[in-house]
């Protein structure tokens, strides 16, 4: 679980949802189930770039636009970085 | 064996059965007499003819089983049930378009040897080609409502006024047109080219080919509703192709109905503008099963890697 109580699955799919919309929860359960050998849940930031390579992979083969690709990915790897501290103190 | 393959495999049966009864079943006496054709001229020209349509068949099947497949594909989900209807319309619009025109060859074949049974013969076709369209745009029309209610997108005030008046137009032509072969003055007579009594006609073929078209025509626009409103850059693109594909077929087989109700079948090969029309319609709902088949075969392939 990472930042605001979102799990990092559920950001995943958040940032999928842009490029395939109600498919994409069924699209991230099955690149981590088949990919990762895990529970969608279980997913951890060490295991985002990974999923990262396989899912361009997986999109390079629905769209011949790399553009689309490396913005998908792009987005991903944002949340692979630590969210920015912006608590400030009084 | 794969959906596809078994759709393939009934269409090439229902197709060779076809050419088999237009091949081998006596000429037509009143076309050849018409076109002052020999036999095998009078087979060869009905082979040319009927090739379009064994045509759009292969587009129909070949359509229906790609969209079966993503149906299967994402059966569990919540837009399982409404893409399942999708694939059941068309899967009727395949079978039906085929077992109507398979019919109606066998019947006029008949009507040919024994000419008394000619009116038999019309009715029950005009009836086949009515009841098709009906379950097959309901059951679209079901699948279309689904998925918009799933996406909650509402029909808008602009979309319903310009599909009521497309409708209006519609059904008024069709009236004028059909109204012109029937003898108004006398309800009960069935010396029109329909072998029906026009009450008979506007109860059971008018107003249920106007309620079928109403139906088809509104799946299209919430069709072309969810295309346009859907997410995801990707799933969009796609969704658009299949609803590009399901439009131009709704459209273009609701005309084919339009000229084939409206100008009466006459139960024989007519070489005239409205086949000639047809066929050109033929060139629009092949584009449309392509786009169908095309969007079914990415949203499939979506959820497959």
């Amino acid at each position: 679980m990472i930042g605001d109580g979102e799990l990092l699955y559920e950001r995943v799919i958040r940032v999928t949802h842009v490029y395939l919309g109600p498919a994409a929860d069924r699209f991230i359960a099955r690149q981590v189930q088949n990919h990762l050998h895990k529970a969608p849940e279980e997913l951890s930031p060490a295991d985002l770039l990974q999923l990262i390579d396989w899912i361009r992979i997986a999109v390079s083969l629905l769209t011949e636009d790399s553009e689309i690709i490396e913005e998908y990915a792009g987005q991903l790897e944002r949340l692979a970085r630590p969210a920015p501290h912006t608590k400030r103190t009084a | 064996m794969s959906k596809l393959t078994q759709a393939l495999k009934y269409y090439g049966i229902l197709a060779l059965s076809y050419l088999a009864l237009a091949m081998l079943l006596p000429a037509n006496h009143a076309a050849q007499r018409d076109y002052h054709l020999s036999s095998s001229a009078y087979h060869a020209l009905v082979f040319l003819v009927i090739l379009p349509l064994i045509g759009i068949w292969l587009g129909a099947f070949y359509s229906y089983a790609r969209l079966q497949q993503y149906s299967e594909a994402i059966a569990d989900t919540s837009q399982g049930d409404d893409f399942q209807h999708l694939t059941t319309g068309f899967q009727w619009l395949a079978w039906g378009s085929a077992a109507t025109s398979l019919l109606s060859m066998a019947l006029n074949a008949i009507a040919n040897i024994h000419p008394g049974f000619i009116g038999f013969s019309i009715i029950v076709v005009n009836y086949a080609s009515l009841i098709v369209p009906l379950v097959a745009y309901s059951y679209i029309s079901t699948g279309a409502r689904g998925l918009n209610i799933n996406a909650k997108i509402s029909i808008s005030g602009y979309g319903v006024k310009a599909l009521s008046f497309g409708f209006m137009l519609l059904g008024v032509t069709f009236c004028f047109l059909t109204f012109r072969h029937l003898n108004i003055d006398s309800l009960g007579s069935t010396q029109n080219p329909y072998y029906l009594p026009p009450w008979l006609i506007i109860l059971t073929i008018i107003v249920p080919y106007l309620y079928t078209w109403f139906i088809g025509l509104l799946a299209a626009y919430e069709i072309y509703l969810y295309g346009k409103h859907s997410e995801g850059v990707l799933y969009q693109h796609a969704i658009r192709q299949l609803s590009f594909g399901v439009i131009a077929v709704i459209a273009s087989s609701i005309v084919v109905q339009y000229l084939r109700s409206a100008i009466p079948r006459s139960g024989h090969l007519s070489l005239n503008t409205i086949l000639m029309l047809i066929n050109v319609i033929y060139i629009f709902m092949a584009i449309g099963y392509i786009f169908l088949s095309l969007g079914a075969r990415q949203l499939r392939k979506i959820e497959e890697v």
